[in-house]
């Protein structure tokens, strides 16, 4: 075997040796400074962007105006900011909402495809089989809302106290069907009761259109206001 | 003898050289992720010349568990492709070396190189039967190195069937003559037949042959250390020369609220004994499916006690998510829940049929409860039903309250989360970590629940 052979053999044996080796180090040290600098970064707080966090709905309609009023019903009746006491009487849901019964109706108008109307009997508050069907379909719907509204109402017919007292006790039925069905414990945190009696935001006959348990053929204002109106609030405080 | 290369020597050059480069290049896809990012991966017949892709078979073989060794040891394991780079050069080398040492025609020479080339044609032969049975995957660089081993494979079997022939010829060509009463017995072989070469001093073997003597099993067994150390070094450089990922594990986060106050985690794989594990689950989400695939691979499995929150990527139900990511997740996500225990059943299914369920739920999800349903008749009446999409949507709370970034999937060992980074080529590595510390108690933080 020539020298210039064994030279031959010997140079190509390093090269073997070399090629992976030089490889391996090279892409190992070039990845080790890339997780330094990323490390770098990360303690500057200036890493790249990670995925979004999860949170609940804050929608386009939460104007800052319609949170503020969100806001003071929901701390008026306990739901945030309070003891938990729950249930706001009329006279405070018109103090809290320092508004006109019409534009306290208006806030939930974008709510439409959330909400929807209980109705009831006349003088009644007893739930039936359609009533329990629509609020369970609009609850279990929740999504990213962080609110439940049950606004109770009664026709003008009768005294205002009785109508004061009737609409508490629908407010406080569908209430009662929420927690008997759905086994939430967020339940005290998130619904809010409002009994207006026939004092306060009746509703206008456009509410005919939303979601209802009642007759769909049959759509009066004393028809839709023995009702509850229920609808998930997809605003974030 | 000849230096010149024979075409078969040039077979096994050539067959050598593109394993090399294909090897080569899918050891650097593989190294590259060592930095913990997300990149695209090669995935060509002609590696280099065409865009890397972000999701190819390339990727999902990468991301098997069957890519690499060692992978409790290194985060990621190291690489097959890295052997396979070692013992392509190997075999360039020592085909070289055959030409140089003009061993072309030396039946042992050849006969090893034929025996070193069956390394990576048996291991091309099982990973292309775990890339086509169980990974459902065809890697087109994996193909290349399969077609490289081929190559040196059949190069190097007709080199040496060739010497071996050209050896019997010499011996025929020399018995011929002492059938003839021509010769004077052994003593005279070692002498030298008419085709001895005149630089051929010496022949220890006593077989006069047309060049040098075979080469003794000394420099048989130094070419086979040789091959090991081509192969142990690189590896041992890439062990020891491998970032440090340890020192993410447990720094990614726990959960804030680790209760399940709403009552929606589902048991999906209970072990008694095993470490609590939450895993926030799309049943129709690919990464999900392959994880639990790498999970079984890894052997971990029993050692956790899985529980699973449904997070389907379906806007059907998920407000956080823009649109229907994986079509009809959100009513698979209610067979889940409504089966209770059994509920890894429904996942189980729901992972093999993935791609069935999504595409018929392209326009609506309740063809996917259809289909749930079908699969599952005790299920039926609960699918769908006001009380599980309600739970379903307490699921997604969950989510919020822990402010869980929106991905799946996501594991949390003992309320500890198994890094992002750390889900796919490390799992191995940190799971197997965070479940020893988890048991000596080192894993949370001091003061954490």
């Amino acid at each position: 075997m020539s020298v210039v052979s064994n030279a031959a053999r010997a140079g190509v044996l390093v090269l073997a040796l070399a090629l992976p080796t030089v490889a391996v180090v090279t892409w190992t040290g070039s990845a080790k400074g890339r997780v330094a600098a990323d490390q770098a970064q990360a303690a500057a707080g200036t890493g790249k962007g990670k995925a979004a966090t999860a949170s609940a709905s804050d929608v386009g309609y939460c104007s800052p105006d319609l949170k503020r009023i969100l806001r003071r019903v929901l701390q008026s009746c306990g739901l945030i900011g309070g003891e938990g006491v729950r249930g706001c009487q009329p006279v405070q849901a018109r103090s809290v909402a320092t508004m006109s019964g019409s534009d306290f109706n208006a806030l939930f108008r974008p709510m439409k495809e959330r909400g929807g109307l209980v109705e009831f009997e006349k003088a009644k508050s007893e739930l039936g089989a359609e009533d329990t069907a629509v609020i369970d379909q609009i609850f279990s719907d929740q999504r990213g809302a962080s609110y439940f509204f049950v606004v109770a109402r009664a026709s003008p017919e009768g005294s205002v106290d009785l109508n004061r007292e009737l609409s508490r006790q629908r407010a406080e039925n569908v209430m009662s069907h929420l927690r008997q069905t759905f086994n939430d414990p967020d339940l005290d945190k998130e619904v809010g009761l409002l009994w207006l009696g026939e004092e306060f935001a009746q509703l206008e006959e456009e509410f005919c259109q939303w979601r209802r348990s009642g007759d769909p053929n049959q759509c009066k204002a004393e028809q839709i206001n023995r009702s509850a109106f229920i609808a998930w609030i997809d605003c974030t405080l | 003898m000849q230096r010149k290369p024979h075409l078969y020597t040039i077979l096994v050059l050539a067959g050598a050289a593109l394993g090399l480069l294909f090897a080569g290049f899918s050891t650097y896809d593989f190294a590259r992720h060592l930095d913990r990012q997300v990149h695209s991966v090669n995935c060509s017949f002609v590696p280099g010349l065409t865009a890397a892709e972000a999701v190819s078979d390339c990727h999902i073989t990468m991301m098997s568990h069957y890519s690499s060794v060692m992978r409790e040891t290194v985060w990621g394991g190291v690489p097959i492709s890295l052997g396979a780079m070692s013992v392509f050069v190997f075999l360039l080398l020592f085909a070289v070396e055959l030409c140089l040492t003009r061993r072309q025609e030396d039946p042992r020479a050849t006969g090893f190189l034929a025996l070193a080339t069956l390394l990576p044609a048996g291991t091309s032969i099982i990973m292309g039967i775990i890339a086509f049975s169980k990974l459902d995957a065809a890697c087109k660089l994996c193909i290349g190195i399969y077609f490289s081993s081929a190559v040196v494979l059949v190069g190097a079997l007709c080199l040496w069937r060739r010497a071996q022939q050209l050896r019997r010829a010499e011996e025929i060509g020399r018995l011929s003559p002492r059938e003839e009463g021509e010769g004077g017995g052994p003593s005279s072989w070692a002498g030298g037949g008419p085709r001895r070469a005149a630089s051929s001093s010496s022949d220890e073997s006593g077989m006069p042959r047309g060049g040098q003597a075979p080469v003794g099993w000394g420099y048989v067994a130094g070419a086979f250390a040789l091959g090991v150390v081509l192969v142990a070094v690189p590896a041992a450089a890439y062990v020891a020369l491998a970032p440090d990922h340890s020192v993410f594990i447990g720094a990614c986060g726990d959960l804030v609220e680790d209760k399940d106050a709403y009552g929606v985690m589902v048991p999906t794989d209970r072990h008694k004994g095993g470490v609590p594990s939450v895993e926030v689950l799309d049943p129709l989400c690919p990464a999900c499916r392959a994880f639990e695939s790498r999970l079984e691979a890894s052997g971990l499995r029993q050692e956790l006690d899985r529980w699973a929150i449904l997070f389907p990527l379906d806007s059907d139900c998920n407000w956080m998510v823009d649109d229907r990511k994986h079509p009809g997740a959100c009513a698979i996500s209610e067979a889940v829940l409504c089966a209770g225990e059994h509920a890894g059943d429904v996942v189980d299914w729901a992972f093999a049929q993935q791609d069935a369920i999504k595409g018929a739920a392209a326009s609506s999800g309740e063809a996917a409860r259809k289909l749930a349903r079908e699969r599952f008749p005790d299920l039926a009446r609960c699918i769908g039903s006001a009380t599980v999409k309600a739970k379903l949507n307490k699921s997604l709370r969950w989510a919020v309250r822990n402010q869980l970034p929106v991905l799946t999937p996501q594991v949390y060992v003992d309320s500890v989360k198994l890094c992002d980074e750390d889900i796919d080529l490390g799992m191995e590595f940190a799971l197997s970590r965070m479940i020893a510390r988890s048991r000596d108690g080192s894993l949370r933080k001091r003061g954490a629940r």
